[in-house]
């Protein structure tokens, strides 16, 4: 091969900071830019636009150099929104002079070290604890929010005059004397630094070394778990800056603020060319990423200047008016751009199919296609194989402890019983254990698919959002379009399913990761359902179809049946539709899960896919039924949830995701997949919804405050995976036994 | 000849299992030595006690005459003893300059000297006559057999006196199995010692000076690539026994005897 070796020289070096992706962002911009000023110069067309663009989106740029770290380093932050949000209360409330009344110096070390503190808990829940990183930092995300509530009990906190006297700080969100906003130059420092550390220094090169090939790494040498806990520190800190300069902007703060920004700083870096995959990403590119997601959102909340003609006594007239989208419609179009964002990578720039196109058009032979999967094989292991040999090698009583949903139930026991404990009089009588039921049966339904999704190795984030999304369409179309309860069902079974479907097609067909598909989709389906009731409650619906959410007498007597007699009749004034729905969906899908060569595909592929595929099971087909049954069963949640309500509200299902995947993994399930129990499933809804209805009790006039709630759900999901982790998979507790005991190994071991 | 690795009574077992017992091994400077034997025979498990990336049992390892217990891989580096690892262990986002250097990259100051990086990646990569077009080239876009390169490219660029390759023709095509071989008899040119780990004798007897027998972690046979065949390595592996498992030049001793 003596004539392959010529090598040309070290000549021109490829550039660090700047490719042709962030070119043509900069392109698509200038015109989108272009078409705003042409429909609305008023708004587009002046340099104070252009000012505000920059103001609005210097926070979000700031967020995105820190998330552009821990996604080149192939994991995920999803707090950051709350941790932003977080940050501004703490410093709010610290400073505020009818709560803390602190000096400046004190508020922002005290709101610096909340930030930063978020960020090392949540570098060490993925890397030391294992935990994955999108539900670490969902958690976290959910905590936070549920933290931000119950510190200001949902107020504002405004303090302009206080803010006064400390210009030195206060100036930074404000127009400096150039004419221009302080944010701006803070977030360009920021986005200049960031990039100078990501491409030019060890730290970036370690960052892209641990997301290309994270065991590479190691083995050269590079410290991988401090490479991501120092992402998500640098995540933080950002996320904390960014706080401080909307502080600084709005002399004050909201528990509103940071809602949903993780979505657009998320979209801000995928756009600007980083790959979810990890090992890929520009400090430039997720700067105009964000510039992009910003005037996108800007673009869709300003509204276009449209002229109506209306008619007035007979004559026509123009009026000035407003288009302006509805309210879920920013969200969702940016989950959309999310989506359509993350699956450029892989699809276009690694299957070069604008180079390919290109050839063409001049005629040329194309390039050669990619070589795919050349790099080194990520080692493939059938996971929680210890806990399995365990439950073998069981006899006796610790048969039924092994077993994985043992606890669960045991646990659910035991709530039941601390509630009879603190409330005799009330908890065991008729009218709570009916309350606490109804509430189960829609967290039930919602587990038992999250089952079959989290057995088969996926995760599926949007179902609370599906379940809003099918309880918005069935109650526009019994409301808004007049149709029948059957029909108005069939309009809300169609719209879950879609939103299933899609989650399957992204998920298998793409390959994306499940839970940034459905992280898409939690968004989207939130939004659109918010969008399609226009953001208010729908009530007063047929009765007939408010029938699925009420008790079985109440049918019998719509029905004008014959009322039934005896104990029977007793049972019907008392239980629901819903119930005996759940009863009948759960004995279904936990014989096919645990009886069937369904069930056996199921475990299987979440145990070891390739294991499987080779075994001749059609994966692809396994998770796309898991993921359709997972959105079904949440469809079902819905179309019951409105008519028990009798009303549909935005809100409905907010947080089910949570109390849904925490109940599927406290009932046994592992978050890693290939395993799961409907019973398990089941046990763990009781848990999680005793638990909620424990913490409303009122005990000697006493309740906890409610804004806390979510938060503390949160805490237990995340325990509930580090069990599931450390307990179950990695036996530390049995291993710690042993090591205390060493005597007892020997004895078992001769 | 001095030796420049020496193992002497090697023992490791896991658990019950007994992967080594007494197991020797010698390697000479800018000797290719063939390590072969079935599955489970202890070819890898022996390999990851030489770096240190198992703990023996029991038994010496000696290099250069020093009586060594490595407690890790990293090591083993720093005396020149590299592994390649037959899945590569390379980035496939980064470039070829980027991985070659990878973990250890050239700084100037707080930035890392990419003038310096690519220089030296490149001089390395000329060393080894491998053809890579370019060393900005992202690892992933290369073949399979290219990748293999920059792998080795990478463990020749600390400069080691014995290089490990574990299957390293396992995953390639006939010609990159051919670059590779070739790119092997370069190394030993420069004077670079190997151990090549294979299920394939074929190109054990293309490039190796020797071949050592392992069977259900026993020594069965050593013998010189000139003075033995195919058949009688593959009988070795098959039916060796303790006797079978002379030295090479005894092995030669007895063969070139009269009979």
């Amino acid at each position: 091969m003596t004539d392959a070796t010529i090598l040309p020289g070290p000549g021109r070096r490829p550039g660090q900071f700047i490719g042709t992706w962030e070119a043509g962002l900069i392109g698509l911009m200038i015109a989108l830019y272009a078409i705003g000023a042409l429909i609305n110069p008023a708004f587009f067309g002046t340099a104070d636009a252009f000012h505000s663009l920059l103001r609005d989106t210097a926070r979000f740029s700031v967020m995105a150099v820190g998330m552009t770290f821990v996604i080149v380093n192939k994991d995920l932050d999803l707090s950051v929104g709350s941790i932003y949000g977080l940050v501004g209360v703490t410093f709010a409330i610290a400073f505020d002079p009818s709560r803390g009344d602190t000096g400046l110096f004190e508020a922002l070390a005290i709101s610096i070290a909340v930030g930063l503190s978020l960020g090392l808990i949540n570098g060490i829940l993925v890397t030391l604890l294992q935990v994955p990183a999108f539900i670490a930092t969902l958690t976290m995300l959910l905590i936070g929010r549920g933290a931000i509530l119950g510190l200001t009990g949902g107020k504002s906190l405004y303090f302009p005059d206080k803010a006064a006297n400390f210009p030195g700080f206060f100036q930074l969100g404000e127009i400096n004397t150039w004419g221009f906003n302080n944010q701006i130059p803070i977030a360009l420092v920021i986005v200049a630094i960031g990039a100078i550390v990501l491409a030019t220094t060890r730290w970036g090169y370690e960052t892209f070394a641990t997301g290309g090939n994270e065991q590479a790494a190691i083995y050269a040498g590079i410290p991988t778990r401090w490479v991501r806990v120092r992402a998500y520190l640098l995540s933080a800190l950002c996320s904390t800056i960014a706080g401080l300069m909307a502080v600084a902007q709005d002399k004050g703060a909201t528990p509103q603020s940071g809602m949903s920004v993780e979505l657009i700083v998320i979209a801000s870096v995928i756009i600007g060319g980083a790959s979810i995959l990890g090992g890929r990403g520009r400090i430039i590119g997720s700067f105009v990423g964000s510039l992009l997601v910003g005037l996108i959102n800007k673009v869709l909340r300003e509204g276009l200047p449209i002229t109506r003609t209306v008619m007035v006594n007979g004559e026509k007239t123009d009026v000035k008016a407003v288009f302006s989208l509805p309210a879920g419609a920013v969200p969702t179009l940016i989950g959309v751009l999310l989506i359509a964002a993350v699956l450029i990578e892989p699809f276009i720039i690694r299957r070069k199919l604008i180079q390919r196109a290109w050839a063409k058009i001049r005629g040329l032979p194309p390039p050669p296609p990619p070589d795919l999967g050349g790099v080194a094989i990520e080692g493939v292991q059938t996971k929680g194989a210890m806990a399995t040999d365990r439950a073998l090698a069981a006899r006796g009583v610790a048969r039924l402890f092994v077993r994985r949903d043992t606890l669960a139930i045991l646990l659910a026991i035991v709530l039941w019983f601390v509630g009879f404990g603190l409330r005799p009089d009330y908890w065991g009588g008729l009218p709570n254990t009916f309350a606490v039921l109804l509430n189960y049966t829609e967290l039930a339904l919602i587990s038992v698919g999250l089952t079959y999704v989290i057995a088969t190795g996926d995760i599926d984030l949007s179902v609370g959002s599906v379940l809003a999304l099918a309880g918005s369409a069935a109650a526009f179309s019994l409301k808004a379009l007049g149709m029948s309860p059957i029909e108005a069902m069939g309009m809300g079974l169609a719209a879950g399913l879609i939103a299933g479907v899609l989650n399957g097609i992204l998920t298998v067909g793409f390959g994306l990761p499940a839970f940034i598909a459905t992280l898409g989709m939690y968004y989207v389906a939130r939004g659109v359902a918010a969008w399609i009731t226009a953001g208010q409650q729908l009530t007063g619906f047929n009765e007939g179809y408010n029938l699925i959410g009420r008790k079985v007498g109440d049918v019998i007597a719509y029905f004008h049946l014959p009322p039934i007699t005896g104990w029977l009749g007793a049972w019907a004034d008392v239980v629901s539709v819903q119930t005996v729905w759940l009863l009948l969906v759960s004995v279904i899908a936990g014989v096919v899960l645990g009886y069937t060569t369904i069930g056996q595909r199921i475990f299987a592929t979440g145990g070891n896919r390739r294991a499987a595929d080779y075994a001749g099971i059609n994966t692809n087909r396994v998770r796309f039924m898991a993921l359709l049954f997972c959105a079904l069963c949440a469809t079902m949640a819905g179309l019951i949830n409105i008519a028990y309500f009798r009303s549909f509200n935005p809100t409905a299902g907010q947080f089910r995701e949570l109390d849904g995947i925490a109940a599927v993994i406290i009932g046994g399930a592992s978050i890693f997949g290939g395993f799961g129990t409907v019973i398990g499933a089941l046990a763990g809804a009781a848990v999680i919804t005793l638990l909620r209805a424990l913490l409303q009790l009122n005990v000697q006039g006493y309740t906890m405050p409610q804004q806390w709630v979510n938060s503390l759900i949160g805490a237990i999901l995340i325990i509930a995976v580090l069990a599931d982790i450390w307990v179950r998979q990695h036996a530390i507790i049995s291993r710690l036994w042993d090591r205390i005991r060493p005597r007892r190994r020997e004895a078992k071991n001769g | 000849m001095d030796n420049l690795i020496e193992m002497r009574g090697i023992q490791k077992s896991f658990g019950a299992v007994r992967a080594l017992s007494d197991v020797n091994l010698t390697l000479r400077p800018g000797e290719i030595l063939g390590l072969v034997g079935d599955n489970s025979a202890g070819k890898s498990t022996l390999m990851k006690i030489m770096t240190g990336a198992y703990h023996r049992d029991g038994g010496d390892v000696i290099v250069d005459g020093q009586p060594t217990n490595f407690r890790s891989p990293h090591e083993s580096r720093d005396l020149g003893i590299e592994m390649i690892y037959q899945d590569f262990a390379l980035c496939g986002n980064m470039d070829v300059g980027q991985n070659i250097f990878l973990g250890r990259w050239p700084r100037r100051g707080p930035f890392i000297d990419r003038k310096r990086m690519y220089a030296e990646a490149n001089d390395v990569l000329q060393r080894l006559k491998v053809n890579v077009n370019s060393v900005y080239q992202r690892v992933e876009s290369l073949s399979g057999g290219r990748q293999q390169s920059v792998a080795i490219a990478r463990a020749i660029s600390f400069n080691p006196k014995v290089v490990i390759l574990d299957e390293p023709t396992a995953n390639l095509s006939v010609t990159a199995t051919d670059r590779l071989l070739e790119t092997m008899s370069e190394l030993k040119a420069q004077g670079v010692a190997q151990i090549i780990i294979s299920h394939r004798l074929v190109d054990i007897f293309e490039v190796g000076d020797r071949v050592m027998v392992l069977k259900r972690g026993e020594n069965v046979g050593d013998r010189y690539i000139k003075s033995t065949t195919e058949t009688e390595i593959l009988e070795l592996m098959i039916a060796g026994t303790h006797e079978t498992a002379l030295t090479a030049d005894q092995a030669l001793a007895r063969s070139s005897a009269p009979a």
